[in-house]
Formats: C-alpha cells, sequence, structure tokens
C-alpha cells in the first residue's frame, strides 16, 4: 500500500512537467506532423529564463512562471520565422526538417552555455513547503506543476476544442489550402501554436530546475521522454498524451522505488515503449500507395 | 501480330475474390461479394471514377489491407496449390508472378531507366551486402533481356534518368514485364501515353497473354478495353455490377448512358 | 624511427578525424543511400568500445599479443552487429518518427548500461587497463602506428562504400531510399534488407570504437555522447549525402578544421580551449546542419550521378 501511494503521489508529482512539456510538443507535432527535436531546448530555455528573472530581479518563483512561459513562447516563435518556415517553402522532406531540428536543438543548448555560463545554476527560491499527500511529502512546487499541468491540459482542450480559434486550428491542421480560401490568416494560427507549445514547454523547464538545477542539458535529457510519451499517447488527441505522460511518470516513480536506481527504470521504460511502437507500426504500412 | 487464342481457363492462373470490403473512414470504397479474375486471358475493369477499381487492385496485391473477406491466386493448371495473397506481404507477390503497374506515376527519381530494369531484374542473391563484385554478373544475366525492351520502346537515353510523365509511366509498365508476370493488373496504362507508345504496349499485352499470363486492365480509355478485352467487368460504387462480354457490355444502354456518357462509345 | 617532427597533438587529432570518417562513410549508406536517418550512431560505436574493453581487460589472456586484442576487437564487432541487427528490426517498418526514437533510445540505452554496470564497465568513473596490441618503442610511435592501422581500416571502408555504390546492393538501398513500396512491389524484401544494412554497418561502427578505445587507453561514460553523432551526421551532411566521397571530404572540412587548425594551430588563448572552443565548435556544427541543409541540402559534392556511373560500367 505504502508502495503504490509513494509511486502514485511521486510519479504525479514529480513528473508533471514531464506531461506539460508532452502536451507542448505534441500540439506541434499533430498540429504541425513536426518532429521538432529542438523543443527540448525550449523547455531548457524555460529552465534559464526562470532562473535569470527569479535570480536577477529577485522575484519569488510563483512569479516568475510568466516570464519564463512566455519567453520560451517567443523564442518557440521565433524559431518557426527564422528556420521552419523558411524550410517548409524550399519543400525540405520530412527527414532533413528532423535534422535541421537537431541541428537547432544543438546551437540553442551550446548557445545557452554561452551566454549563462558553463557551472550549473540553481533557482534561488526559499525552501519549498512539505505537504503531505497519502503521507508522503510533497514539495508545493511539486503540487503547483501539478496543478498547473491540470489547468494547463484544461485550457488547452477549450482552447482547442471550443475557441474561435481553435476551430481555425483544426481547420488549417486538417486542411491548409480550404482553410486559406475560407478566411484564416495561417500564418498568425500556426505562429500562436508555436507560441502556446514554447509556453508549455517553457513551463515544464521551469518546473524542472526549481524542483533540481538548470543546466544545458537539462532538455535534452528529457526529450526522448516526452517523444516516447507522444508518439506512444498518439498525437491524435491531448488525451491520450496526457494519460500516457502519467502512466510515465507514475511507472517511472515505481521502478525507481522498485529497482532504487532511476536510470534502470528509464531503460525499462525505453524498451516497453520502442516494443509498444514497433508492434502498432506494423499496421502502418499497409498504407503504401502503390 | 495474331489474335489472342483463348486458351481454357483452368490452365491460366486466376484471382479469386470473395466477399471483400474496405471502407475509408466509415464510407464503403470497396464490398465485392465474389469475383474470379482470369478466365479470359485479357479482361477490362471499367467503371467511373470512384467505383473502386483502383482501391480493388490494390487490395489485391495487398499493398491496401481488407477490413473483410479473402483473395486467394489459383496457379495455371494442376501445378501448385491456392495462394492466398491476403495473407502475403506485398513483397511476396513478385515472386508468385503477381505483378501491378500504377495508376499515377510512380518512379524511382535517383535511379536511371537501365537501373530500374536491372533492379527489377536482379535476383535477391545478387543484393546481398557482402556482393559487392556481383554487378558484371547481374550485367550478364539481364542486360539482353533488358536491351529487348529498351529497343523495342525505343526509350530515349536509357542511361538517364526518365523525364517525361509518359517515360516514366512506360518505365513502370516495362518494370513489371521484367518481373515475367504470371498475373499482371495495368491499371490505367495507356493514361499519358502517346498513341504509338500505347501500340506498342497493347501488342506486347497481347503477346504475353498468349503465352499464357492473365491480364487485368483497368482503363479509362473505353477504345483499349473493347479492342483488347475478351470479357469486361463493369464496377459501381464499390461493386461489380455486371460482366460479360465487350460486345453486351457496350450495348447496355443503361450502363454507358449512366456511367460513361455518350461520347465514349 | 625518428618521430621528432610529429606533433603528438597532431596524432590524436588526425585518429579522430579518420575515427568519424569512418562512422561518416558507414552512416552514408544508412543515410544517403537507404534515407534512415540514424541517430544512435555513437550507440552502436560505444557498444563496440564497451564490449570490447571488458574482455579485453576482464579475462586473464593465455596467449599473447596480438590474439587478445584480435578475439577482443572481433567480439565488440559481433555485439555492435548484433545490436544492429535488433536496432535493424525494430524500426525496419517504421517511418522517420519510429527510426528517430528506436535509434536514439538505443543510444540512451547504451549509455545507461554503461554508467549502470560499474562492476563491468567502470561506470562513471570509467575503466582503463587498455593498451596497444604491440610495443614499438615510445607512445608517440605506438600512437603513429595505431594511426596507420586505423587509416587501413577506413580506407578499406572507403572502398567497399566505393563498391556498394556499382553492385547490386546499392541500387537497391537507393531504390528502398527513394521509393520504398515501390521497391517492395517489385519483389524486393525491403524490411529484410534494412535489417542487415543495419547489422553491417553497426559491426564497423563497433570496430572502430574498439581501436577508438585502445587510442584513448580509457574508456569513460562522458566519451559516449551524442557528439560523435552530432560530429558524424554534419561530416556527411556537408560533404553530400549522396556520394562516396561526401563523408570524407565533409569530415574533413568539419571536424579536421576544428580539431586540427583551431585546436591545435591557431594562436589562441589557454583558457578558451578548455570550455569556449568545444561549445563553439559544437554550436558551429548544429548552424552548419541547419544552413546546408536550407540551402545546399546535397552538400558540397551534390547528388549522384547514377546516369554517369552507369554510362561507365555499361555504356559502349
Amino acid at each position: 500500500m505504502d508502495f503504490i501511494s509513494n509511486a502514485l503521489v511521486i510519479g504525479l508529482t514529480e513528473h508533471a512537467p514531464l506531461v506539460l512539456a508532452a502536451m507542448g510538443f505534441a500540439l506541434l507535432y499533430r498540429l504541425t506532423g513536426l518532429i521538432n527535436v529542438a523543443y527540448s531546448e525550449t523547455v531548457t530555455l524555460g529552465a534559464y529564463f526562470g532562473m535569470w528573472v527569479n535570480t536577477t530581479f529577485d522575484l519569488n518563483f510563483y512569479t516568475v512562471l510568466l516570464p519564463a512561459g512566455v519567453l520560451a513562447g517567443l523564442v518557440s516563435v521565433g524559431t518557426y520565422f527564422v528556420i521552419f518556415r523558411p524550410a517548409k517553402r524550399r519543400n525540405v522532406g520530412t527527414l532533413e526538417l528532423i535534422i535541421i531540428s537537431f541541428g537547432l536543438s544543438v546551437v540553442l543548448r551550446h548557445g545557452l552555455q554561452f551566454v549563462f555560463g558553463y557551472p550549473v545554476r540553481f533557482y534561488d527560491v526559499p525552501p519549498p513547503h512539505t505537504l503531505f499527500v497519502l503521507g508522503v511529502g510533497v514539495s508545493t512546487f511539486r503540487l503547483l506543476a501539478l496543478g498547473s499541468v491540470l489547468v494547463l491540459a484544461l485550457l488547452l482542450y477549450w482552447f482547442i476544442q471550443k475557441s474561435r480559434y481553435g476551430l481555425q486550428i483544426r481547420a488549417l491542421a486538417s486542411d491548409e489550402d480550404l482553410a486559406q480560401v475560407s478566411g484564416i490568416r495561417p500564418l498568425f494560427v500556426t505562429a500562436m501554436i508555436w507560441f502556446i507549445a514554447g509556453v508549455a514547454g517553457g513551463l515544464a523547464g521551469a518546473f524542472y530546475g526549481v524542483g533540481s538545477s538548470v543546466a544545458p542539458l537539462l532538455g535534452w535529457r528529457q526529450f526522448l521522454f516526452i517523444l516516447l510519451v507522444v508518439l506512444v499517447g498518439g498525437a491524435k488527441n491531448i488525451g491520450g498524451v496526457i494519460i500516457t505522460g502519467i502512466a510515465t511518470g507514475v511507472a517511472l516513480a515505481a521502478m525507481t522505488l522498485q529497482f532504487g536506481q532511476v536510470l534502470y527504470a528509464q531503460l525499462a521504460l525505453i524498451v516497453a515503449f520502442i516494443v509498444i511502437l514497433k508492434v502498432r507500426g506494423r499496421r502502418a504500412t499497409d498504407l503504401a500507395k502503390v | 501480330m495474331t489474335d489472342p487464342v483463348e486458351a481454357p481457363a483452368e490452365v491460366r492462373p486466376r484471382i479469386h475474390i470473395e466477399k471483400v470490403v474496405k471502407s475509408f473512414s466509415g464510407r464503403v470504397v470497396v464490398d465485392v461479394d465474389e469475383m474470379v479474375l482470369g478466365e479470359h486471358p485479357i479482361e477490362g475493369l471499367i467503371g467511373p471514377n470512384g467505383a473502386g477499381k483502383t482501391t480493388l487492385m490494390r487490395m489485391i496485391m495487398h499493398s491496401t489491407a481488407l477490413d473483410q473477406g479473402r483473395i486467394t491466386l489459383l496457379p495455371s493448371g494442376a501445378e501448385g496449390e491456392q495462394i492466398e495473397l491476403s495473407q502475403l506481404p506485398t513483397h511476396h507477390m513478385a515472386s508468385h508472378g503477381v505483378v501491378k503497374s500504377n495508376q499515377v506515376i510512380m518512379d524511382f527519381e535517383k535511379l536511371t531507366i537501365w537501373d530500374s530494369l536491372l533492379l527489377a531484374l536482379a535476383g535477391a542473391k545478387y543484393e546481398q551486402p557482402l556482393r559487392i563484385f556481383s554487378e558484371s554478373d547481374l550485367f550478364q544475366e539481364s542486360a539482353e533481356t533488358a536491351r529487348e525492351f529498351l529497343d523495342f520502346f525505343s526509350f530515349g537515353d536509357p542511361f538517364g534518368h526518365a523525364e517525361s510523365a509518359g517515360e516514366k509511366k512506360l518505365l513502370d509498365i516495362v518494370r513489371c514485364l521484367m518481373l515475367k508476370p504470371k498475373f499482371l493488373l495495368l491499371d490505367e496504362p495507356t493514361a499519358g501515353l502517346p498513341d504509338e507508345t500505347t501500340d506498342k504496349v497493347m501488342q506486347v499485352v497481347r503477346e504475353l497473354a498468349v503465352s499464357g499470363t492473365s491480364i487485368v486492365i483497368v482503363e479509362h480509355d473505353l477504345n483499349v478495353i473493347w479492342s483488347l478485352s475478351d470479357q469486361v467487368h463493369f464496377m459501381a460504387e464499390g461493386s461489380v455490377v455486371m460482366r460479360g462480354d465487350p460486345k453486351t457490355i457496350r450495348e447496355n444502354h443503361t450502363v454507358v448512358e449512366k456511367y460513361l456518357g455518350e461520347g465514349h462509345v | 624511427m625518428n618521430l621528432d617532427w610529429l606533433d603528438a597533438f597532431l596524432v590524436s587529432g588526425l585518429f579522430f578525424v579518420v575515427m568519424i570518417i569512418g562512422l561518416a562513410l558507414l552512416l552514408h549508406i544508412q543515410l544517403g543511400l537507404a534515407r534512415i536517418a540514424n541517430f544512435g550512431v555513437v550507440g552502436f560505436w560505444g557498444i563496440g568500445m564497451y564490449s570490447f574493453g571488458v574482455l579485453f581487460v576482464k579475462v586473464d589472456w593465455p596467449f599473447g599479443d596480438p590474439w587478445p586484442f584480435l578475439i577482443s576487437a572481433a567480439f565488440g564487432s559481433v555485439v555492435a552487429g548484433l545490436s544492429g541487427l535488433l536496432v535493424g528490426w525494430l524500426i525496419a517498418d517504421l517511418d522517420e518518427d519510429g527510426v528517430l526514437v528506436g535509434t536514439l533510445g538505443f543510444a540512451t540505452a547504451v549509455w545507461i548500461l554503461a554508467t549502470t554496470e560499474q562492476d563491468l564497465t567502470g561506470g562513471a568513473l570509467g575503466m582503463g587497463g587498455l593498451r596497444f596490441p604491440y610495443d614499438i618503442g615510445t607512445v608517440k610511435a605506438n600512437e603513429t602506428l595505431w594511426l596507420v592501422l586505423l587509416i587501413i581500416v577506413v580506407a578499406l571502408i572507403l572502398y567497399y562504400v566505393h563498391r556498394v555504390h556499382r553492385a547490386p546492393y546499392g541500387r537497391l538501398l537507393t531504390a528502398i531510399g527513394d521509393n520504398e513500396p515501390l521497391a517492395r512491389s517489385l519483389g524486393k524484401a525491403t524490411f529484410r534488407t534494412k535489417i542487415w544494412l543495419f547489422a553491417f554497418a553497426s559491426a564497423g561502427m563497433g570496430l572502430l570504437g574498439a581501436m577508438y578505445g585502445v587510442m584513448e587507453r580509457f574508456l569513460e561514460t562522458a566519451n559516449i555522447g551524442i557528439d560523435i553523432t552530432l560530429a558524424a551526421i554534419v561530416g556527411l551532411i556537408l560533404g553530400g549525402t549522396a556520394r562516396v566521397w561526401g563523408a570524407v571530404i565533409g569530415v574533413a572540412i568539419s571536424v579536421g578544421v576544428f580539431d586540427i587548425l583551431v585546436q591545435s594551430y591557431l594562436p589562441l588563448p589557454r583558457d578558451w580551449y578548455s570550455q569556449a572552443i568545444p561549445v563553439l565548435r559544437e554550436a558551429i556544427f548544429g548552424a552548419v546542419l541547419i544552413i546546408v541543409l536550407l540551402f545546399r541540402p546535397l552538400g558540397v559534392l551534390g547528388d549522384m550521378r547514377r546516369d554517369k556511373l552507369m554510362r561507365s560500367m555499361h555504356g559502349d
């Protein structure tokens, strides 16, 4: 019983940023079809921006979230205009786009090292309060992370399913030409998708950063898991990604408790997810157009 | 060229289609209860756009999965047993002699015309990772066959790439011929080809039929169908609504008016 | 032999450049011909290096040089080849996204195992005890001979790639990369071809890893990071993915220029080398990927010329 409640609480709170990051990545993947490796740096950027605002202006962590998210979102939009939009106009193929985004990821990661220096950095925050949930101590930051995941998930759902812009986004994703004819401003809507995805990634980064430390590899270390959660959860709906993300978090926490070693938990997860993708992939192949 | 001699049905390879259904996002595209292809040397498959002809061809090749049903190959004569095509992966079709040309233009953009032919002719034994000196063996074995077709269809520069849409389309058909088909499916083979090339393709198709290959042609150019085929299947809305010899189909006014328009006749 | 004229930095720099050329050549068959983006190059290289190292160091060898090295290197290569078989099977019928996950996941798994299995690999602390399978005098002489042996191995890989372009196998790989469904409809077992492609290319990468381990004489997990994969991809893309010599030229003007010219011969302040230069190097490599793929996707050498090749082989 202790094991289960431990795994549940730790999994939900410690890995809540993973769900947040996966939601943003899934949004981009679903609506633009792009596997953006550089998304991992959006997460890192959020962590660094939050830390910078926090330590420079001496703001508390809750206030820092807003600028961290917005700045990461703006950089995300920036990468769209500077790199991905020109690439799309040049009809760069899927495989090349993945490599381009990989290159961008490398540039941003090392650019951040230049700007913020080489040592690992920390948020300057008072030690968070600890609350007890099901007998397990949890820091308020982690509860806040979980809370913002829930809020953001609801917001995203509402935004995409109900709002006027959401309708336009869905129209754009299904048929760009038709969407254009019906008076949607694709550029504005696309930029908005990149912004929202960036905000989600940036917030996830801030939560990761305040939870431990801020280092250039912060986002890259999570990228494989973000990617796995999104591909396995299915890019069709945000719900599948959230459920897979939560399940991943709980599974990681449970296996870490069991093996006493987070790396074994990660290894087991990588293997399990790739097997799932493999089993599913077999069905996709008969759609060939011959 | 002599007229194809009607061979007895049981010596030709046939394809048996049973209770086959395919739908895309809820819309039924193909729903064929029973159909046998290959009882006549050359059969035509006609019908309006969206009748499911191309999808049915792809289902035979198993490049489109079936929702339900079964497709089997009944090999010619007494030799061999039935082969359930709807259980085979796509790349096994060619080894059973079932080959299809494509409706849309399909080409290897990086390969030259010679490459395409040698690729189709090469057996798996030549294509192993460590057989890096086998090109000359392959060329010795296959060059004569390839040259014969290259000359017959008079490709512009066989060492270059297929340039025009017509050349690519023709190359697609020639690749199929390299595979020594026993059951050849041609999906709109003459669309986009110049007239003299169409004639040559039709000539080769007739010769193949005489030598025992079963041929099914999907065509919009009904002149090709009327002049080439011995039997015509008429598809509409996913099902075969009528079959018979070309003359019967042609004279059926409801079919012609409703689906084909007077202009075609 | 008098090797005073030879700079020790130059030997290790050249060794790294030639090794990356080898990796980029093997990657060229996967990415350039069959169009499979292997983001796990370092995983195959690393598993070869570690399998070799562990066997070489942990076994009490009853026979003398060079047998322990030869047996261990063969073992490392076979282990890498078998992992290639496994990863190839995983990704053979997946699209680009699946290939990215599968290969990146494999490289991560190798890193995790190298870190956690401390009893075997020394974990993050690293593992020493590797040495050259000969001793011809000074360290410099030994390293120089090792460099020469590596050059021979990579030259053989280059010759293999050159022949693949002129063999039915290369034609099949090109066809798969170009239009896999069409190749399948022509009766080509494309999945099986990709699986064996991964097995052979990975075995080669594993052998290069084993040779690198000997040169370094020390294995540590910091060595098997994404930067090895990045160097091979950048070199290949810059030189030209579709051409035999693309990997050679591309690696020479990217890794070569940086690791030999900038590292050893530019008069830059000392303290730049520890942090600024390596970071700058990676950032520039990333930028090169973006710029080349946006403005000259086929690299310096451009597209493959099968028309010329076919005419020279079979033309009159």
